[in-house]
């Protein structure tokens, strides 16, 4: 993604302070990154793949997402969502180091800018026995159907959002489908037979499946 | 003079005959296979020419209900009642594969795996989704069936059971 | 309520009854099942006599769970799911994800495949906008140009077949590149060709119809008085309103936002090698969209022809592991779909199948305005207004 030159007063200060020409550029391209971090006052920041993740506590959530708005220019609201770090995982893949997972739920939303190709994913973390977090529809009237879709999802609770229903489930739906501890049960009454390439034409040998992926029958459930 | 189900045979000829070229579906496109059923319906493919009419918006004046599409669970009440409304004789394609059983959103927490666990159906036409010839074979198949059936019995077919 | 009774005092110059209307409130439903492209989207309408109090669109009967789904498949298997998505715009679908799944494998795609991509988003941006085209007016009442634009639109879904094996849902990507020739792979030494024999020529023609199409169509709908007075000045958006509730696309166009994701986004495609304007409105009224839209049909022609002139020989797709599994990471990626901004947010553990799958979808986001702009809007105006915003509710519901 393309990054404008730094012009706040806080990375010149660091450009400053260092010496190396190979730093200095280094902090040029991740200018945007660091300033916003500055901006909103967040501790840790991430930028890689051309994504930049920038984690905001969860007491200045509102606040975080002001600033942003409202002097770094990110006014277009992309989305909000949240993700489900849990090692309990029913269908699907376990997380690469279960061991070290701190089991969270992280709401996520994406800014961006329209007038450049600038924007930013904020994280916040919210404790999975203490799944409550302010509601950002004040901020961004767009932002209701995304956390009524994050609240019925997940569990989730917006405080100070205005239609607190459910979006997409029908009302007699029970359970909180994205969370990893929910199960599929039609996959638990017929298993996913896993990859298999194009079996042969029925003929005097007989149905074989030749040609199978190496290490995918059926391993992956 | 008698046909095999024991009624006159011009009889049972003329009103089956008229039946099968008016056959008027009620727009009830759910998903992708909603386009191509109006691709059906458009220039190229021409359903008109069948007598397949897609002019009643209400299920009350139709005769086909073509499930073209997902049905969800959040849906399938508003289906059974759609079905509900139309008058006798009346028959169901399902088209396309999340109608005939899931498709490929069979393990999904939200999906009715097949129409025919709601109404009954009489044909199915299977693709993802299937084109337009396919779903005109599906109706030709639809209209050989409709000419050799038993009206008296068709028409009391209150006790039909979905699958 | 003033003007509707002074107007109703001229007609009935000799009643001797009062013509103060009484009105009374009524909550109407719409759908779930109605007659129109969109698909089931139930709206609980609170009208009073012909205007609309409020509006509560009841969604989600098409929900299918796809953020769940794709915690279950491999990554070859979403990119079959994926396009289903937008169904109008299947190509276009895959697109933001398999450029997410290349980004964190840092996979680069040949330039032969990057040109196909571009021909075929291209056509299928021609694909959607031209089924807009038939529907808005049909909603409208004018049941003409339904037949004109479909029959187009049939040219372009028999190259998009002819090249990919599908009208709309394509699967056509593949990681590094598009599906390599037919009977290829490692076990076949020879390369047949892959795009198939009169492509360049069926392309060229089917461009020259669609211009001509988009002539007769502007002459039937563009200046048709009662197009006009049903769209202008109906459903104005304001800028500073489309960017809080997230409209992308041809919606924040019309309102003279002058952001395309082609031109000022990341970049996906070689788009920066074809010419082509963005074309913006500035009024922002149902009007406005519509002709977004009718623009951006010739300016996507004018891209595929510079795409065919430019495509050269070479590899279909970069050298991928058979069994493919995705680095630990995060990314997103967004791209101009025809309904505006769609994008796919990745998280991925290592391993052959995602962790989590966020798909941000353009016509969640236009819907969202329904309920604001839909305020105090008299009842006919309901549909010019919906119809404009042009979304499809499998997008919406994913």
């Amino acid at each position: 993604m393309t990054d404008s030159p730094p012009d706040g007063d806080l990375v010149d200060e660091a450009a400053d302070s260092v010496e190396a020409d190979a730093v200095e550029t280094e902090l040029e391209e991740i200018g945007f990154a660091a300033e916003l971090t500055e901006l909103v006052g967040a501790s840790l920041w991430v930028d890689e793949f051309d994504t930049i993740r920038i984690y905001v506590a969860r007491e200045n959530w509102v606040e975080s997402l002001r600033l942003a708005r409202d002097e770094a220019g990110l006014t277009f609201f992309g989305w909000l969502s949240a993700v489900d770090w849990s090692t309990e995982v029913a269908v699907g893949e376990q997380v690469g180091e279960p061991d070290e997972l701190i089991e969270r739920y992280e709401v996520v939303c994406r800014l961006s800018s329209v007038t450049s190709s600038k924007g930013a994913h904020f994280f916040t973390e919210v404790p999975k026995d203490d799944a409550i977090i302010d509601s950002i529809v004040p901020l961004f009237a767009g932002a209701e159907w995304h956390e009524r879709e994050a609240a019925e999802m997940f569990g989730i609770t917006f405080v100070g959002h205005p239609y607190p229903l459910k979006l997409y489930l029908p009302d007699s739906f029970q359970g909180f489908p994205l969370r990893k501890s929910y199960p599929l049960l039609s996959r638990e009454v017929k298993p996913w037979p896993g990859t298999v390439d194009v079996e042969s034409m029925p003929a005097a040998d007989g149905p074989s499946t030749t040609n199978v992926e190496a290490g995918d029958t059926g391993g992956d459930e | 003079m008698i046909d095999k189900f024991g009624r006159l045979k011009p009889v049972s000829w003329l009103l089956n005959w008229s039946r099968t070229y008016s056959l008027w579906y009620f727009q009830f496109g759910l998903a992708c296979c909603a386009i191509e059923v109006m691709a059906a319906a458009g220039p190229r493919y021409d359903m008109m020419r069948f007598g397949i009419i897609p002019l009643p918006a209400s299920p009350r004046q139709s005769d086909l209900m073509v499930v073209a599409g997902t049905v969800t669970d959040k849906m399938a009440p508003a289906v059974r009642r759609l079905y509900d409304q139309m008058p006798d004789p009346k028959y169901v394609i399902s088209m396309g594969s999340c109608a005939n059983c899931g498709g490929p959103y069979w393990d999904s927490y939200s999906v009715t795996k097949g129409v025919d666990q709601i109404i009954p159906v009489d044909v199915y036409v299977p693709g993802c989704p299937p084109r337009p010839e396919a779903l005109m074979e599906g109706i030709l198949l639809l209209q050989q069936q409709i000419r050799n059936e038993d009206i008296p019995d068709k028409w009391s077919q209150s006790d039909r059971l979905p699958a | 309520m003033t003007d509707i009774d002074a107007r109703a005092a001229m007609h009935l110059s000799d009643a001797s009854v009062s013509v103060e209307l009484e009105t009374q409130g009524m909550t109407l439903n719409i759908g779930p099942q109605h007659p129109s492209t969109h698909g089931v989207l139930r709206l609980v309408a609170k009208v009073e006599g012909e205007r609309v109090m409020s509006v509560q669109p009841v969604i989600g009967y098409m929900h299918r769970g796809y953020e769940k789904l794709t915690e279950v498949r491999t990554y070859a298997q979403i990119t079959a799911l994926v396009n289903r998505i937008d169904w109008v715009s299947g190509f276009a679908n895959e697109i933001p994800w398999i450029r997410a799944v290349e980004k964190l494998m840092e996979i680069e795609v040949p330039e032969r495949a990057q040109w196909i991509r571009l021909i075929l988003t291209e056509m299928t941006r021609i694909s959607s906008h031209l089924l807009f085209m038939s529907s808005y007016p049909l909603e409208l009442g004018a049941a003409t140009p339904l037949m004109y634009a479909l029959r187009e639109r049939e040219y372009v879904m028999d190259l998009i077949e002819g090249l990919t094996g599908g009208r709309f849902h394509p699967n056509f990507n593949r990681v590094g590149g598009v599906k390599p020739a037919a009977g290829g792979g490692s076990t076949q030494k020879k390369v047949s060709q892959d795009l198939p024999a009169g492509f360049f020529q069926g392309t060229r023609e089917a461009m020259d119809r669609i211009d001509s199409v988009m002539d007769e169509l502007d002459e039937l709908v563009t200046g048709n008085e009662m197009v006009r007075a049903r769209t202008i000045g109906v459903g104005v958006i304001p800028p500073e309103k489309a960017i809080e509730f997230g409209l992308s696309g041809p919606n924040a166009r019309a309102s003279g936002i002058d952001f395309d994701l082609r031109r000022d986004g990341e970049p996906y495609l070689p788009y920066d090698q074809v010419d082509f304007d963005v074309i913006t409105e500035q009024t922002g009224d149902s009007f406005a969209r519509y002709l977004v839209r009718k623009e951006e049909i010739r300016q996507a022609v004018r891209i595929v022809r510079q795409g065919i002139d430019n495509i050269k020989p070479g590899p279909l797709q970069a050298k991928v592991p058979r069994v493919l599994k995705v680095p630990k990471g995060q990314t997103y990626v967004r791209t101009e779909n025809p309904k505006g901004e769609m994008g796919f947010y990745l998280i991925s553990e290592g391993g052959r199948i995602p962790y989590r799958v966020k798909i941000r979808s353009a016509s969640f986001c236009n819907l969202s305005i329904l309920s604001w702009i839909l305020e105090g809007a008299l009842v006919p105006d309901l549909v010019a207004i919906m119809g404009s915003l042009d979304f499809v509710l499998g997008d919406v519901d994913r």
